[in-house]
């Protein structure tokens, strides 16, 4: 087991690397420059001549890309051009709070959306099913920040339940968890659902049937089970869309967390910043994916079996 | 001379299957209310977007500033009110149909031919191909997809067409994979080795066996994606990543609309339910497809 | 009394469905005691399944439904059982062996805790001694008994429907249900399976539904056989009475369409024609259609039921005037 994972995480190096060379290369295209930039409007032409020197900037992308990986292995991620100060130190800060966010989030989807698509399922074409699907429907339609913005106005504003934004205590954190796992939540739903489906209409589960075991042990026992090894694959992936999620319930609900950063980092074009963002996103979102086909591995032993 | 005739027949008969499969899969997407309702909602869209200038006045009504009646609430001349530039709301977001539509569609064509080449070369030929283009898209996936769109449009600049770059390019991947899953599923099978046993060329085989038989997952994903485009859009205007003001576009109208929702929130509500009830539509359209094509639920 | 296992009257099933009405089964009778195995033979889509699930009362209802007919296990009226008596009667008083040993498997279980579940809801014994009984149960089957923490997809298709063989036994049930069991294997390992099915049936001293539409299988294990189609027996007899002396012109076609291979160069006899439209089944006669011998009567009267002893009769209107006549074999 140990030796999968291993694997696994080797075989991650290089699609890192790949991540951090591509975002490397996109954000290279951007246009204007970046010295003139950081000095502002009454900076000399040798200033900036001086200051694109020492940043390196006249090298070859390529180079610039290889001193910017050689500077990561240590863990330096350079300076923000708007504070100047360490990247890495920032974004340590705040990455706790978006995990926070998003942790909660997902915690939140899988303990609401498991159930409601067992239900779902086992009660097929009944009002809670229909009325549960269109529900889980909406809930994919709705963009995150619209609904941010709607339960700010419902709960915030007009009733004064929670705060309207900042990271103040529990109840800050309610709102903007919420906002995140709409979405999510109903996309495991539907998968739980439609996953189960296709379980209970398998031959084993005719065999549990003869055997005489009781109807909710076959639910859970033998149908759950084989359910939520697809419906594990989508809890991952979901993730990943909160992640990208947590840009735009951050902006809304002014949570300090990277994906906030992220945003006014592009709005301050503090290269640096957005490039060590996105590379803790990718990390993040990379684990998450190994995590996942680990516990894959330990559900399902026909693949335990290929990784021994 | 027996011969020619006979394999005529069998053309024919190919003929005709075709046309009552597709019969068949309207008769049982009709079938299905929800999906009615997506098509529905989504031909009213699609109408708004067309007929745009008949129904608003793009000058008059979404561009002018008109500091004298602004935030106003709804009312008979102004269906869902002013904005905060005292622009008619209702002529912005019928105008802002275009640009949603126009996006989604541009960018998912994009991923679509894009990732559906790729992904039907690496399904075909398989082994070291394969193997190089999945590990190139790997690396693509390993971002979420929105801050990829995101990375790139503030990389490219902030404007219509590096949107739908942007948006397109971030759903290639999944496109490649698609394809490359209905290619392999469907490139062992017998009627494949009879073409290449009569010497076909490969592309041929591709584009007139492989593709035509794995086109129904195909589509239901382009439809979902649409979906998630047009989402991807507002999402990325509402950061300030997408198309500029004074361009109307539902994303923008909701982050230029956030200051004001404690007393003036119909400046957010209709705007967004613009963008649910889009989203909506194709997501019920995509759902009744998958259902319609799927041969099991017979 | 005690002797008498199953006890099957005027059987009626139909699936309600969106395209109309399926006339499954039309009204069988099936009488089954100790130790004897009954064959049900017939094409796909003769009920033959129908009939097993609902003996379990495993039919999928909606959109199956038993319109008439009783069905008596030993004496009990199923149908009137509440949902947990039936989970005692089923694996408990009948088991059932499904067709596909490939799929019929849970495939996050082991094995041995498949079985074992059958025992313990059963038995009142502790877990242990489930896991214990468990193990002898696949010995029984002839899998060594240390497999028992593997998983079905470690075993090869033959392997798997033994270990679906001794989680139906494992309870000792005095009716087993075999939905073709053998079909889905290889011809070598079904005679192996076959074998051991004798074999345990003769300990068990179970009565046994042997569902085929193989009459080799038949031949090798059934005392009695039933011809199943469109939902009626259409001739019934013992062994000896339907392979010896065949009455109904469909089973005469069954026997023919089995290749000669002692004249391997003689054409194949098929029987021409598809079975009916369950969802329009004909006035008269299902068979009429596809019938060598049919008549003018035979499109328009059901045939009746014509007894030529004890254990064999069959449904054909070519003996209700003449009980001599002789098909052409």
């Amino acid at each position: 087991m140990s030796k999968y994972i291993l694997r696994r995480l080797l075989m991650m190096i290089p699609v890192l690397l790949g991540v951090t060379f591509l975002v490397f290369f996109i954000i290279s295209l951007t246009p204007g420059d970046v010295a003139s930039m950081i000095l502002g409007n009454g900076a000399t032409q040798e200033s900036i001549i001086a200051l694109r020197e020492e940043m390196g900037l006249n090298d070859p992308t390529i180079v610039q890309y290889g001193s910017y990986m050689k500077d990561l292995l240590t863990g330096d991620m350079g300076n923000s051009y708007s504070t100047g100060k360490a990247v890495s130190g920032e974004i340590a800060q705040r990455f706790p709070n978006t995990l926070k966010l998003t942790v909660s989030a997902i915690i939140l989807s899988v303990l609401i959306s498991i159930p409601i698509g067992v239900i779902s399922a086992t009660r097929q074409y009944s009002l809670f099913d229909n009325i549960g699907m269109i529900v889980a429907l909406v809930g994919i339609s709705m963009p995150s920040f619209w609904v941010g913005l709607i339960l700010i106005i419902a709960f915030s504003l007009n009733l004064g339940w929670f705060p309207s934004g900042g990271m103040e205590g529990i109840m800050s954190l309610i709102l903007p968890a919420f906002t995140l796992a709409i979405a999510s939540t109903a996309s495991i739903t539907r998968t739980t659902r439609s996953s189960m489906l296709e379980v209970v209409r398998q031959d084993y589960i005719n065999t549990a049937k003869a055997k005489g075991v009781s109807r909710s042990v076959v639910i859970r026992k033998h149908a759950l089970k084989n359910a939520l090894i697809p419906a594990i694959t989508v809890i991952g992936l979901e993730f990943g869309v909160l992640l990208g999620g947590a840009v735009l319930t951050e902006t809304v609900f002014s949570w300090p967390g990277i994906g906030r950063l992220m945003v006014e980092s592009i709005q301050r074009k503090d290269t640096p910043m957005i490039l060590g963002c996105i590379i803790v996103f990718a990390i993040a979102f990379s684990l998450v994916n190994l995590l996942i086909d680990i516990l894959y591995s330990f559900i399902d032993p026909r693949i335990k079996a290929n990784y021994k | 001379m027996s011969t020619n005739v006979e394999v005529l027949s069998a053309e024919e008969l190919l003929k005709t299957k075709k046309r009552s499969q597709s019969a068949d899969i309207w008769k049982r997407l009709k079938r299905s209310k929800t999906a009615v309702l997506g098509i529905i909602l989504i031909a009213t869209f699609l109408f708004m977007a067309v007929a745009a200038p008949l129904i608003a006045d793009y000058q008059g009504e979404a561009l002018k500033m008109n500091v004298r009646e602004r935030l106003q609430g709804p009312s008979a001349e102004h269906f869902f009110g002013t904005d905060e530039f005292g622009r008619d709301i209702f002529a912005r977001v019928v105008y802002g149909t275009r640009i949603s539509l126009f996006v989604g569609l541009i960018s998912v064509s994009i991923a679509l031919s894009i990732g559906g080449f790729l992904g039907a070369v690496a399904g075909y030929y398989g082994g070291k191909i394969d193997n190089m283009i999945m590990r190139v898209l790997d690396v693509i996936l390993a971002v979420p997809t929105i801050l990829l769109a995101i990375t790139i449009v503030a990389s490219l600049g902030a404007n219509m067409l590096n949107l739908m770059i942007a948006v397109g390019i971030s759903n290639i991947p999944g496109f490649a994979r698609i394809v490359r899953a209905s290619v392999l599923s469907v490139k062992d099978q017998e009627f494949i080795e009879a073409a290449k046993a009569i010497g076909a060329k490969d592309h041929v085989i591709i584009m007139k066996h492989v593709l035509p038989n794995s086109m129904a997952p195909i589509i239901v994903y382009a439809t979902l994606k649409v979906a998630t485009a047009i989402m991807a859009t507002a999402s990325l205007s509402f950061i300030g990543l997408g198309v500029q003001p004074p361009t109307p576009e539902w994303g923008s109208m909701l982050a230029g609309g956030r200051a004001y929702i404690r007393d003036q929130m119909y400046i957010v509500l209709y705007p967004g339910l613009a963008i649910v009830l889009t989203v909506l539509s194709l997501n019920l359209i995509g759902d009744g497809l998958r259902d319609a094509l799927d041969p099991k639920l017979k | 009394m005690s002797e008498n296992v199953l006890d099957i009257k005027d059987l009626i099933i139909q699936y309600h469905t969106e395209e109309g009405i399926v006339e499954a089964v039309n009204g069988i009778n099936i009488n089954l005691n100790r130790g004897k195995t009954l064959g049900l033979v017939g094409e796909t889509g003769a009920g033959k399944t129908t009939t097993a699930l609902s003996i379990m009362r495993l039919l999928q209802s909606p959109p199956g439904k038993v319109m008439q007919g009783n069905i008596a296990l030993e004496g009990k009226d199923l149908l009137s059982l509440t949902e947990k008596e039936l989970e005692k009667v089923r694996g408990g008083l009948v088991s059932m062996i499904f067709q596909d040993p490939m799929t019929a498997l849970n495939p996050v279980i082991n094995v041995g805790d498949q079985i074992a579940e059958a025992i313990l809801i059963h038995q009142k014994v502790t877990q242990d001694e489930a896991k214990v009984k468990a193990k002898e149960m696949l010995e029984m089957v002839g899998i060594p008994g240390a497999r028992m923490e593997e998983y079905p997809h470690q075993f090869s298709g033959g392997m798997k429907q033994r270990v679906i063989i001794a989680i139906a036994l494992s309870c000792s049930p005095k009716l087993l249900i075999a939905d073709e069991p053998t079909t889905a294997l290889d011809v070598t390992i079904q005679a192996q399976v076959l074998e051991l099915m004798k074999e345990l049936k003769v300990k068990f001293n179970m009565a046994m539904i042997m569902i085929t539409h193989d009459l080799g299988v038949v031949a090798e294990v059934c005392d009695d056989v039933a011809i199943m189609y469109a939902g009626r027996i259409v001739e019934q007899g013992s062994l000896e009475d339907i392979f010896r002396t065949t009455k109904h012109p469909y089973t005469e076609g069954l026997f023919n369409s089995i290749p000669n291979i002692d004249d391997r160069k003689s054409d194949l006899i098929p029987i021409k024609g598809l079975m009916s439209d369950p969802y329009n089944l004909p006035e008269g006669c299902s068979f009429c259609d596809r019938c060598n011998y049919a008549m003018s009567i035979c499109k328009t009267q059901k045939p009746e039921k014509v007894h030529f002893s004890d254990t064999h009769f069959t449904e054909c209107h070519l003996y209700s005037e003449n009980q001599e006549f002789k098909l052409k074999g």
